[in-house]
């Protein structure tokens, strides 16, 4: 999958799930409380279903969830180990 | 509604109903008045497999879906909301354990907890801090090779008859947010019994004091820092899905307990099953019943899919099946009279657990907030230009 449909999947999810209207691929979406507390769950489902990964333990870094760009590096390189 | 069933669930339905027929529904009055579930129905549930229930084969698990765990608990709560509960804690930390922890974690402790050698407890609730788990005040301090708690968890269910606790805390020196396991020989943990519950009197409740209380550091899940994200968020998806369950159980006997008494009790030389206002009362408890269910089964079905919405389904059946099991639980006391009024009677019990299920696993209130901004999120217009 090439880094741009990766991208605009991720975008097009997270755009679901904030009240804006666009949305800045490097915008720290956590950090600006732009969405709910069960956010991060859905968005570990949504990249587990969709990419057809496993997020485990040692995943779990601030660094691959903060922003659009971010989540994108993240799931091209666990793609890039299945 | 049983009926959108497939046959091998059904078969598992009626297996469940027929141990808890054998097994709990005589004696969980008793449990109530005790203010316990005693080892001998815990160790009867272990021999049946019950207590692994949703773990895998590897584990010596059952490898239920969540539907099944959902239909076991509308069956066991059915009789005993109590001990749903220590399916409910129990199988809270063992998905935890499942998704996050290590594999040294998970063959140290699931096959035994499978075998129900070790009991669980979801240790979150705080004196000052419930749905709003950011006030959590309970240090755990990483050291070179061990970590130090401090604190106290209040209000754990099944915390007084558990042997292994997941705790959740903030790390003081990064101030993360950690969860780690504590067991219960653990040096500097004192358990304290809670008694005079409201309702689920039978389910153990305890205060843990953590006065400088340690564990090995390799006790801890996942990583610092996202205890309040990923971890607790995940085992509430399991934990909202057996209260929702519970709500149902309570709906079920409800519903039936009030069908058989209008069915044969007269006033005024007229059954009451022939009376509007009974007809009404009865009409709105089917329905509901019937609606809670088919949002229960959803939500499964999205979770079992693996469906990101999944936890806002689960909040919404939990949310709507906990307000209707506690309007009809009310309307059931009204119904049986003075019969419902004894604790002799399931409904007088209903009455008192159908309370606790919209406070725990995130009060309504909570669910309101997130549920509220999601359907705006949802379904406001967006700029089409």
């Amino acid at each position: 999958m090439e880094t741009k449909v990766v991208r605009e999947n991720i975008r097009a999810y997270i755009l679901q799930n904030v009240t804006l209207d666009e949305l800045d691929n490097d915008l720290e979406i956590f950090n600006e409380g732009l969405v709910s507390s069960l956010f991060a769950i859905e968005l570990m489902t949504f990249i587990e279903k969709h990419f057809a990964i496993k997020i485990t333990m040692e995943d779990l870094d601030l660094d691959n969830f903060k922003s659009v760009s971010s989540i994108t590096q993240f799931v091209e390189y666990k793609i890039s180990r299945r | 509604m049983i009926d959108l069933l497939s046959a091998e669930r059904r078969a598992k339905y009626d297996e469940f109903r027929l141990f808890v027929q054998n097994n709990v529904q005589a004696f969980a009055h008793t449990w109530e008045k005790n203010a316990g579930i005693p080892q001998s129905i815990i160790d009867r549930c272990a021999e049946a497999g019950y207590l692994g229930c949703t773990l895998p084969g590897e584990y010596q698990g059952n490898d239920w879906d969540v539907l099944t765990y959902g239909l076991f608990t509308e069956a066991v709560t059915r009789a005993s909301a109590s001990l749903g509960a220590l399916f409910n804690v129990h199988t809270m930390v063992m998905q935890t354990l499942l998704k996050w922890g290590t594999d040294e974690q998970k063959n140290r402790w699931l096959s035994r907890m499978c075998r129900g050698e070790i009991l669980a407890a979801f240790a979150l609730t705080e004196p000052e801090a419930g749905s709003d788990i950011k006030g959590i005040k309970t240090t755990i301090s990483l050291k070179e090779n061990e970590i130090h708690l401090n604190g106290r968890k209040k209000w754990i269910t099944f915390g007084g008859k558990a042997d292994l606790y997941l705790v959740f805390g903030i790390d003081d020196e990064h101030k993360s947010p950690t969860a780690c396991i504590v067991e219960k020989n653990a040096p500097g943990l004192t358990v304290i019994p809670i008694t005079d519950m409201l309702g689920f009197r039978g389910s153990h409740l305890a205060i843990l004091e953590f006065k400088d209380c340690v564990v090995k550091k390799e006790n801890i899940i996942a990583k610092p820092g996202f205890a309040f994200t990923h971890i607790a968020p995940y085992a509430l998806e399991y934990g909202r899905v057996s209260v929702a369950f519970t709500a149902l159980g309570i709906l079920q006997g409800c519903l039936e307990h009030c069908s058989t008494h209008v069915a044969t009790r007269k006033t005024f030389n007229t059954r009451l099953s022939e009376q509007s206002t009974i007809k009404e009362m009865i009409t709105k408890m089917g329905v509901d019943y019937e609606a809670a269910r088919y949002l229960c089964f959803h939500a499964c079905h999205a979770k079992q899919a693996h469906d990101p919405e999944a936890s806002e389904k689960i909040m919404q059946a939990k949310y709507f099946a906990t307000r209707a099991a506690r309007r009809h639980a009310n309307n059931a006391v009204q119904i049986l009279g003075a019969l419902g009024c004894h604790e002799d009677h399931p409904v007088a019990r209903y009455y008192r657990d159908s309370k606790i299920l919209e406070i725990i696993e995130g009060s309504n209130q909570v669910h309101e907030m997130v549920l509220s901004n999601s359907f705006v999120r949802k379904y406001r217009i967006r700029n089409e230009g």
